[in-house]
């Protein structure tokens, strides 16, 4: 069980931990052009390239859906009311305490853990919080609603080709498929880099709030995961993906929102960091949890 | 499939993925070779070379095999180059590094890949860390004219090649947690070359093409007739002979144009080649495969 968790969470640990010290060592690194082709090439390529090859099926990828977005609902119901309760500045914090990494730390978490399948599962989570993210967390950071930030994102399109190729049973020829394969290899390799390279790169100032609330985010997650997984009836990889991607620290793009919008960035910024860090020792107990 | 349908699931992912880079480069979008070329080199590279071979069993004699195969055809290469070269009257230190080096990263390992599966990736492997190695030793020194034998002791590929062969011999497999974390850096290597290949293609300037024609059908038609003489000569198995003349045949490197302007050993003329190559690979790349495939 011991070496199962460790070949789970060593290879995030050392990507991340590479792009760490890259970021320390202020060695170059362009992270608009990073974010272009993890996120605008590999990410799409990743989400089509795994959906139609998907082994699992369309009915239990929706369910899984369906389960996420339940759990971001009832993150953001509590995040309200944790706000309201503890006086924090909601434009701020709500989205901060609901949107998850589910993608640069849940993709390969859920590959490592669970294969082919888990990635599959974790992409039906991931889909999911990039559209509520675009639209609903943004818009709570900006105080505005502006849709044309969904459509400017390719990940969008990747999923609407993906679930017509997924509803009308169809594969790719294999040009395509071997094409997208070989560009999604970029996306969580680099993903994790990157992730490495925003925490060395992110200020915290006044840890102590941020330390309590981003205990909070892993605890409520594991929780929500663990109870929704079972109001879904759901066993096996589909039940440890969603109790892993509810339980993964706060997303990095929240602290991009934070800052831009002006949305208290200091503590978002220390709650990226410090669940991030908190996530080390929280992730190998969820995956001894979840493991079978 | 289809013999045409299994031909473009090999070529088209090689060609659409350097066009990528070729639109990003041309969109003006954000690009920064250094970093790209530190990571496929430092970090990528070592990390494929460790997953591939491990996902492979290959026999001692089968590796030996390829190694020494590799050093002959770069040998043969070098021959044929300096000869042709020397009977042109064209000057070895602009020319010749363009001749011996082909592209055996960003087009072969892909190439390969999909072709012979991962068998054909390690063997695509030593035919490339041999092709890297020698890159920066030997071709630097053509076009410098002095040796560096510090970049072979601090090039991580290097040593790579050595744990990947020496665990293979030892039947030493890499524990789970090692060979997740190569296999999943590894992932970098194809596709930030392929479209860090295109993105140099649509930054080359060239003036004149005359010279560079000839010398790109010398690189592409010598190199697949050597690398069949020598697959033929070390009489090496179906996988490894198909591997050995396809990494042969590839165009002209890109590092070669790199070493011509930093040297400033006509550089219009070595872009010219590797330009004029690459597009000539376009057709002799499928028909050297339809050939090859079994």
């Amino acid at each position: 069980m011991l070496t199962e968790i460790l070949s789970v969470v060593a290879p995030l640990f050392i990507c991340a931990g590479i792009g760490f010290v890259w970021g320390r060592l202020d060695k170059p690194f362009d992270a608009e052009m990073m974010t272009g082709l993890a996120l605008h090439l590999g990410v799409p390529c990743l989400v089509f390239s795994t959906l139609t090859r998907l082994e699992i099926s369309p009915v239990a990828f929706g369910k899984m859906a369906g389960a996420y977005t339940l759990a971001l609902v009832l993150f953001m119901i509590l995040a309200a009311v944790l706000t309201r309760l503890l006086k924090l500045e909601p434009r701020a914090f709500i989205p901060a305490l609901t949107f998850r990494n589910s993608g640069n730390l849940g993709l390969p978490v859920c590959l490592f853990a669970f294969g082919e399948a888990g990635l599959a599962y974790g992409i039906g989570c991931f889909v999911i919080a990039s559209l509520a993210g675009l639209t609903v967390g943004r818009g709570i950071y900006a105080g505005s609603t502006a849709s044309e930030a969904l459509f400017r994102n390719p990940i969008v399109y990747a999923i609407a080709i993906s679930v017509v190729f997924m509803v009308a049973g169809i594969k790719p020829p294999a040009w395509i498929a071997n094409t997208v394969d070989i560009v999604s290899g970029m996306a969580i390799p680099l993903m994790v880099v990157s992730l490495g390279v925003a925490i060395s790169r992110i200020r915290v100032v006044g840890i102590g709030r941020a330390a309590a609330l981003s205990a909070l985010e892993l605890a409520v997650g594991f929780g929500v995961g663990v109870a929704l997984a079972d109001l879904f009836g759901l066993t096996g990889v589909a039940r440890g993906v969603l109790i892993l991607q509810c339980a993964m620290p706060v997303a990095v793009h929240n602290y991009v929102f934070a800052q831009f919008y002006r949305r208290s960035p200091e503590t978002v910024a220390g709650m990226v960091v410090v669940s991030t860090l908190f996530a080390c020792f929280s992730l190998p107990a969820v995956l001894w949890f979840v493991l079978p | 499939m289809t013999p045409v349908a299994e031909l473009a699931s090999i070529v088209a992912p090689v060609f659409i993925c350097a066009a990528i880079g070729f639109v990003w480069a041309r969109r003006g979008l954000p690009f920064d070779n250094a970093v790209i070329t530190s990571l496929v080199y430092n970090v990528g590279g070592p990390c494929l070379i460790l997953a591939t071979f491990a996902k492979v069993e290959l026999s001692p004699g089968a590796l030996a095999e390829i190694a020494a195969a590799t050093l002959a055809a770069y040998a043969g290469f070098a021959a044929v180059g300096v000869a042709v070269l020397r009977a042109a009257r064209l000057r070895l230190a602009s020319y010749l590094p363009a001749v011996i080096f082909p592209l055996t990263g960003s087009m072969g390992l892909p190439v390969c890949l999909f072709a012979f599966g991962d068998e054909g990736l390690a063997f695509a492997l030593v035919f490339f860390a041999f092709g890297a190695i020698g890159t920066f030793t030997v071709g630097a020194t053509i076009a410098a004219g002095t040796v560096s034998f510090g970049r072979i002791a601090r090039s991580p590929v290097f040593y790579a090649v050595f744990l990947a062969i020496g665990l293979e011999i030892a039947r030493i497999d890499l524990p789970r947690w090692a060979f997740n974390t190569a296999d999943l850096l590894g992932g970098i290597v194809i596709p930030a070359q392929l479209v860090a290949l295109g993105l140099a293609l649509s930054r080359l300037r060239v003036t004149s093409l005359g010279r560079s024609v000839s010398l790109a059908a010398l690189r592409l038609a010598a190199g697949a007739l050597i690398g069949w003489a020598v697959a033929e000569a070390f009489a090496l198995g179906p996988v490894a002979s198909a591997v050995v003349i396809l990494q042969s045949a590839m165009p002209v490197a890109v590092s070669s144009y790199l070493f011509a302007q930093m040297y400033n050993r006509e550089p219009e003329e070595v872009a010219g080649m590797v330009l004029v190559s690459t597009l000539l690979s376009f057709a002799t790349l499928p028909l050297l495969l339809a050939v090859l495939l079994p």
